[in-house]
């Protein structure tokens, strides 16, 4: 690799403290460097945005539910179908692309490192084989703790440390990255077809709480010194009055990490409703961000939704069924043993359901309330909100009232009553932007440390330049350049290699799976623990020796290595 | 204007041929009308004779006549929005998917798919339709929603499956399960079928003949007269199906 | 030497708890075995060495010249079937589609013959399903429609439901309620608490009449449905809602039924209407030990589990007019490969003679019916034995086959890649 040199970039790197400056960025051997090697290729960025490869802290991309989701929906398939051209595989598929899909789609907007959001342990073989051929980006899997039976004894028996264990055990077994609760307690619930309704509400049979599951297991996450925090999808998501719970799951949160948040809440957009039926649905955004806004160890993501169709899915198998009964259109759930559930159905999202523009104008109320960006990321937890390709048209409403205004005349005209959106006049900037689209990922899921998130040298040669000039673009007047230029960069760079430009991906990918490894003392290795293994292969339908994932399903496997205090 | 495309001889006659760009409009202004024979993509010209006869100003004024041996020749008239098809012989699948408006008429039989999706336009058979006649997309909640498709002679299984708009009518006998997952518009069969308009939502369907295999799930509510083909019939009357929210009409001659 | 928790590479049952005892590179005993599996292991009689038909007989030809032959023939075809898959692992059922989509092929896999018609009905209606363990762990309600596991899948029972006791049901045998429905009486059948014997064809009005009684609407339900009581359609109705948790699994006898998917399709909605009441879930008895597998790749990298065509460069579905034994049965295709499976025992004959009409190659490390339709065989190590790779349980689960000797043969992997990379290089 002869390197590369690019000239006459106005970069924003926030995670380096630079916040817009025409300056050259030199790369060689997948690093940034300070100089680059004689004979690199230039590219001139002539004055256009320079951001650090962007990153998804929250997407529904790879793995067993992902799949079904296509695999239960031709007719989403039929819509963003492309055949094989130069080094690009066959696509198909708008809401829930194939691999192929969501990699090129993601590499074209810039995305170089993508978390999936959940991942059941039981079935993460097929996660990782997904992330193979999803080839342009970094991968990521929070890892499914919400309804582990050996995760609630352990809650049960007030054993912290023997959370962290299991966990520690799993993760490496899952080759997992974070610990990710979706719905806790609610997924064990819906093996009985029940859910909980509060954080206090005991889950059947086990006699545990998602207060303690969520406390226990924030506390758990920081003794095994994990690079992310718990990763939380709250209860009752979707409910209208659920904003009660999301201000009670806040209230758990300690501050217990100097570098990072202890808590991330994703989604926040489906969990900041108020009211008490599909009526009186109103917004309480204001509520959610102040209670953000005094507490620095919360980092929340938007959820936001945009109108049109789409697919829902998620571990939190009771929501997707109430969904299902309002949408009546198709089901499908999966309950994973000892470990949790997941169900997907599609929906659309509509400008004529006031509903719908509620939820729309929460998600950017989020965004635009929260003080810090660094606490406030931009997602859509695609599909569900929106499929990622809808990502510009956010970035645009933020930047641009205008925008929101035009849009305000297009939606339900009640929608004013149950929003503060329009009374909002903030706008955000370019800076704000590419903190709340990368360098707050890095830094809210840890992977700075591996040269994330940042263009210094030493950093991972992942960057974005797009076909915009904040010189002479003004983003809350010229909001259709804005979405345009962030639709498409004019290159995207991946560990050092271009992979994509001016829309069409250029190279075959060779991505790295990031996982974590939490040492722990043989006392706490689970591996030797009789009553775990005993339970292990009386309950589960694998034997233990079949359960872990193999190293030869993680061909560029990066492995992030902790000492854990136990 | 007048296109009269005559098949030229194959080599492999049963390899499928794709052509879905044979619609009137595409006369009026393209002269590269490709097709594809199996996996390659060839011109018009490489399988049938074009002959072009008259001039025409608008789609609506264009006829495009096939003939010759056209029984795999699949997607004629996709998408189609204005004209006149007309087909001497058989016709392959896909017939007039998701047209919106113009006229086929197949003068033999139609493979299965027939009008898939359509949306407005007339489809006349004289033949027989095979499959899924007037039905829907794999995984779509709404299949045909307008326009009117007729066929003289029989169709196969599952003949208007998730009809949600427009008039179907079969002369003939249908096969298993026609009108299934109907949610509006209206079916017609003139012969026989079995196990009509399992799980339907809505809509209005008719059976002149015999139905076979009645499902249980109908529940009987009166009779009525209703006019086919120039005669008055009485017609027993059930709402269904209650598996669903039994929301539709069936008929069945008394 | 003797190996433990060996995955069973024969049934959707995935079952991974084998000891098989190897000597060099042969298997001399299995235990925990069905007698499926043990034929399948002890019973291994592989072909030699590639072999073409030469006049009424055939030669032996070098692996190279086999394949090369092989990707002349698809590279020459105007429409190729890649039919298959099923018996093989995922990575190279995914080098597979990616040879499908260079070669504008149909690619179709084993569903087309077996579950085709549920995933059908699931792109309808969805699927409310989950893993085995959950049924193991919780059901007390188990119905088995139109699948007789004793035969088909021999320790379903004994690993999952009626025989296995779990962590809420700790007396299976006792507090697990089995219902069998089916056209006759089988060795299933003969465990069950509850058997409804239905008529041929009548599957569809059954279900039908018990979407309805959930529903609430018992007064419509006739004297007999399809040669089923109302007495005893209410009582395996009220079974049902009485579950704290249920299931019910399904096998070819309805998905083969008149109406094919629309039966699933009725079996599911009713399941979601038995979810109104309590919980409940359905799943396919899936055949072939990765056809699961292979509809997970195919969906992966296309969008659509079984039935692809990419004639036109992008991927086309639509069962009916792309899966295999329609495409064979007009007599559209040009050449065939065949991967791990036999479609001259399993399909119609019209298509089987198809199949000897047009130049077929067969990967497939043994001798079968389709070996006799084909011009081309190419042996191949066999996946659990000396190959290795993923394959997927009947509900999803991703488990890794072991080699448990290294053999002479290649593996399905290694040939596959060596014909795509001939292809490659010739489409550029």
């Amino acid at each position: 690799m002869a390197g590369i040199l690019i000239k006459n970039a106005f970069v924003i790197d926030p995670l380096s403290g630079i916040k817009g400056e025409v300056m050259d960025i030199a790369i060689n051997n997948g690093k940034i460097v300070e100089e680059a090697p004689s004979g690199a290729e230039v590219i001139d960025a002539a004055g256009c945005l320079t951001l650090p490869g962007g990153i998804d802290s929250h997407s529904h991309v790879c793995g067993t539910k992902v799949n079904f989701g296509r695999y239960m929906s031709p007719e989403d398939m039929r819509a963003g179908r492309t055949a094989r051209k130069g080094v690009m595989h066959v696509t198909s598929g708008y809401s829930v692309p194939t691999t192929f899909g969501n990699s090129y789609r993601y590499s074209t907007m810039g995305y170089t490192t993508i978390l999936e959001g959940a991942m059941a342990p039981l079935e993460a073989r097929h996660t990782h084989e997904e992330f193979t051929a999803t080839p342009h980006q970094d991968m990521l899997a929070n890892t499914l703790f919400d309804g582990n039976w050996s995760i609630m004894e352990a809650v049960r028996e007030k054993d912290t440390r023997r959370a962290a264990a299991v966990v520690a055990w799993v993760l490496a077994a899952a080759k997992g990255f974070a610990i990710k609760l979706t719905n806790p307690g609610g997924t064990e619930a819906w093996g009985w077809g029940e859910d909980v309704q509060s954080v206090h509400d005991p889950v059947p049979k086990f006699g545990v709480t998602p207060a303690e599951i969520i406390s226990t297991m924030i506390r758990a996450n920081e003794i095994l010194n994990l690079p992310h925090s718990v990763h939380l999808h709250c209860n009752n998501l979707g409910v209208p009055g659920n904003y009660q719970t999301t201000l009670d799951t806040i209230d758990l949160a300690p501050d217990l990490n100097s570098e990072r948040q202890s808590l991330y809440l994703t989604h926040v957009q489906f969990h900041s409703y108020g009211g008490s039926t599909w009526r009186d649905i109103c917004s309480k955004s204001e509520d959610i961000t102040r209670a953000v806004n005094n507490r620095p160890q919360v980092v929340m993501d938007m959820g936001q939704i945009m109108f049109g169709r789409t697919t829902t899915m998620t571990a939190d198998g009771p929501m997707e069924f109430k969904l299902y009964m309002l949408h009546h259109n198709k089901w499908s759930n999966h309950d994973v043993e000892l470990e949790t559930g997941s169900g997907i159905i599609p929906v659309y999202y509509g400008r004529k359901s006031l509903v719908n523009c509620v939820m729309w104008s929460i998600g950017l109320e989020l965004a635009l309330l929260t003080r810090n960006p660094w606490q406030c990321l931009l997602s859509t937890d695609s599909p569900n909100g929106a499929p990622f390709v809808k990502y510009p048209e956010i970035i645009a409403l933020l930047m641009s009232r205008r925008f929101r205004e035009n849009e305000r005349r297009m939606i339900d005209p009640r929608t004013e009553h149950f929003v503060p959106l329009f009374a909002i006049e903030r706008e955000l900037d370019w800076y704000e932007i590419a903190v709340m689209t990368r360098a707050a990922q890095a830094k809210a899921l840890g992977i700075t440390r591996i040269g994330k998130g940042y263009l210094a040298p030493g950093a991972e040669a992942d960057v974005a330049i797009f076909p915009l000039r904040p010189d002479n673009v003004d983003p809350s007047v010229d909001y259709q350049q804005v979405m345009a230029g962030f639709s498409r960069t004019r290159y995207t760079i991946k560990r050092g290699r271009v992979v994509a430009r001016d829309g069409e991906v250029v190279v075959e990918g060779a991505n790295s799976t990031i996982w974590t490894k939490a040492h722990v003392p043989d006392a706490y290795d689970m591996g030797l623990d009789p009553e775990f293994r005993k339970k292990f292969e009386q309950y589960y339908t694998v034997r233990m020796t079949n359960y872990p994932v193999q190293d030869v399903y993680l061909p560029r496997g990066v492995r992030i290595e902790t000492e854990a205090q136990l | 204007m007048r296109v009269i495309l005559k098949t030229r001889p194959r080599e492999k006659p049963r390899v499928p041929i794709e052509a879905e760009e044979i619609i009137p409009q595409n006369f009026l202004r393209k002269d590269d009308i490709t097709v594809f024979l199996g996996n390659k993509e060839r011109s018009l010209d490489d399988l049938f004779f074009v002959t072009i006869e008259g001039p025409a100003v608008s789609p609506d004024q264009v006829e495009v006549v096939l003939t010759g041996d056209t029984g795999v020749i699949k997607r004629v008239g996709e998408y189609m929005n204005a004209g006149r098809i007309i087909i001497e012989g058989d016709i392959g699948m896909h017939c007039g998917n998701f047209m919106s408006a113009g006229e086929i008429i197949i003068r033999g039989n139609a493979d299965s798919w027939l009008g898939r999706e359509m949306r407005g336009g007339r489809i006349l058979c004289e033949g027989n339709a095979g499959h899924y006649c007037a039905a829907g997309y794999r995984g779509e909640k709404r299949g045909m929603r307008g326009g009117m498709v007729e066929v003289k002679g029989n169709a196969g299984d599952f003949a208007a499956e998730y009809l949600s708009g427009g008039e179907v009518v079969i002369h003939g006998n249908c096969g298993d399960l026609a009108g299934v997952e109907m949610r509006g518009g209206t079916l017609v069969i003139g012969g026989d079928c079995a196990r009509p308009c399992g799980n339907m939502t809505g809509g209005t369907c008719m059976v002149f003949g015999k139905a076979s295999q009645f499902l249980p799930t109908f529940r009987a509510n009166g009779s009525q007269e209703v006019e086919y083909a120039g005669k008055r019939y009485r017609m027993n009357l059930f709402r269904g199906d209650v598996a669903n929210r039994g929301k539709g009409t069936l008929m069945v001659r008394a | 030497m003797k190996i433990e928790d060996v995955v069973c590479p024969f049934c959707g049952c995935l079952c991974d708890d084998l000891v098989v005892e190897v000597e060099g590179t042969k298997v001399v005993n299995v235990e925990n075995g069905c007698t499926l599996a043990n034929e399948k292991f002890m019973g291994d009689h592989r072909l030699n060495a590639p072999i073409r038909r030469a006049g009424e007989g055939w030669e032996e030809v070098s692996y190279n010249e086999a394949i090369e032959e092989t990707a002349a023939i698809l590279l020459d075809a105007d429409r190729p079937l890649l039919y298959g898959w099923s018996g093989t692992f995922g990575e190279a059922q995914s080098v597979g589609v990616h040879l499908a989509e260079l070669l504008g092929a149909v690619i179709d896999n084993t569903s087309t013959v077996c579950h085709g018609p549920s995933i059908m009905a699931i792109q309808e209606v969805g699927h409310p399903g989950c893993t085995l363990g959950q049924v193991k762990n919780r059901a007390d309600v188990v119905v088995y429609w139109a699948a007789n596991p004793i035969e088909a899948h021999p320790r379903h029972m004994s690993r999952y439901t009626t025989f296995c006791d779990g962590f809420f049901v700790k007396s299976a045998f006792r507090e697990r309620k089995v219902i069998v429905v089916d056209v006759r009486e089988t060795d299933s059948s003969q465990v069950a608490d509850e058997f409804v014997k239905v008529n041929p064809g009548g599957d569809y009005a059954v279900l039908s009449a018990l979407r309805a009684i959930v529903r609430g609407k018992r007064d419509l339900i006739p004297l007999s449905v399809e040669g089923v009581s109302r007495e005893q359609l209410f009582r395996v109705a009220d079974l049902c809602m009485s579950a704290k948790f249920g299931a019910i699994f399904f096998g070819v006898g309805l998905t083969m039924a008149q109406g094919k998917y629309k039966n699933i399709r009725n079996a599911i909605e009713l399941t979601e209407e038995l979810n109104r009441h309590t919980k409940f879930t359905i799943s396919p008895m899936r055949g072939h030990w990765n056809v699961y597998g292979s509809n997970e790749v195919f969906t992966w990298i296309t969008g659509y589990p079984y039935a692809v065509d990419f004639a036109r460069g992008i991927a086309f579905y639509n069962p009916g007019e792309t899966t295999s034994v329609d495409v064979l049965r007009r007599g559209e295709c040009d050449a065939c490969l065949v991967v791990a499976s036999d479609p001259g025992a399993h399909f119609p004959r019209a298509c089987a003679e198809h199949l000897a009409h047009i130049p077929t190659v067969q990967i497939d490390p043994h001798v079968n019916a389709t070996t006799h339709l084909s011009r081309i065989q190419i042996p191949v190590a066999v996946t659990g034995i000396d190959a290795e790779g993923t394959a997927y349980r009947m509900d999803g689960v991703p488990i890794r086959t072991r080699r448990l000797f290294f053999g002479n043969y290649p593996d399905d992997l290694e040939v596959l890649e060596k014909i795509y990379r001939i292809v490659r290089e010739a489409r550029g």
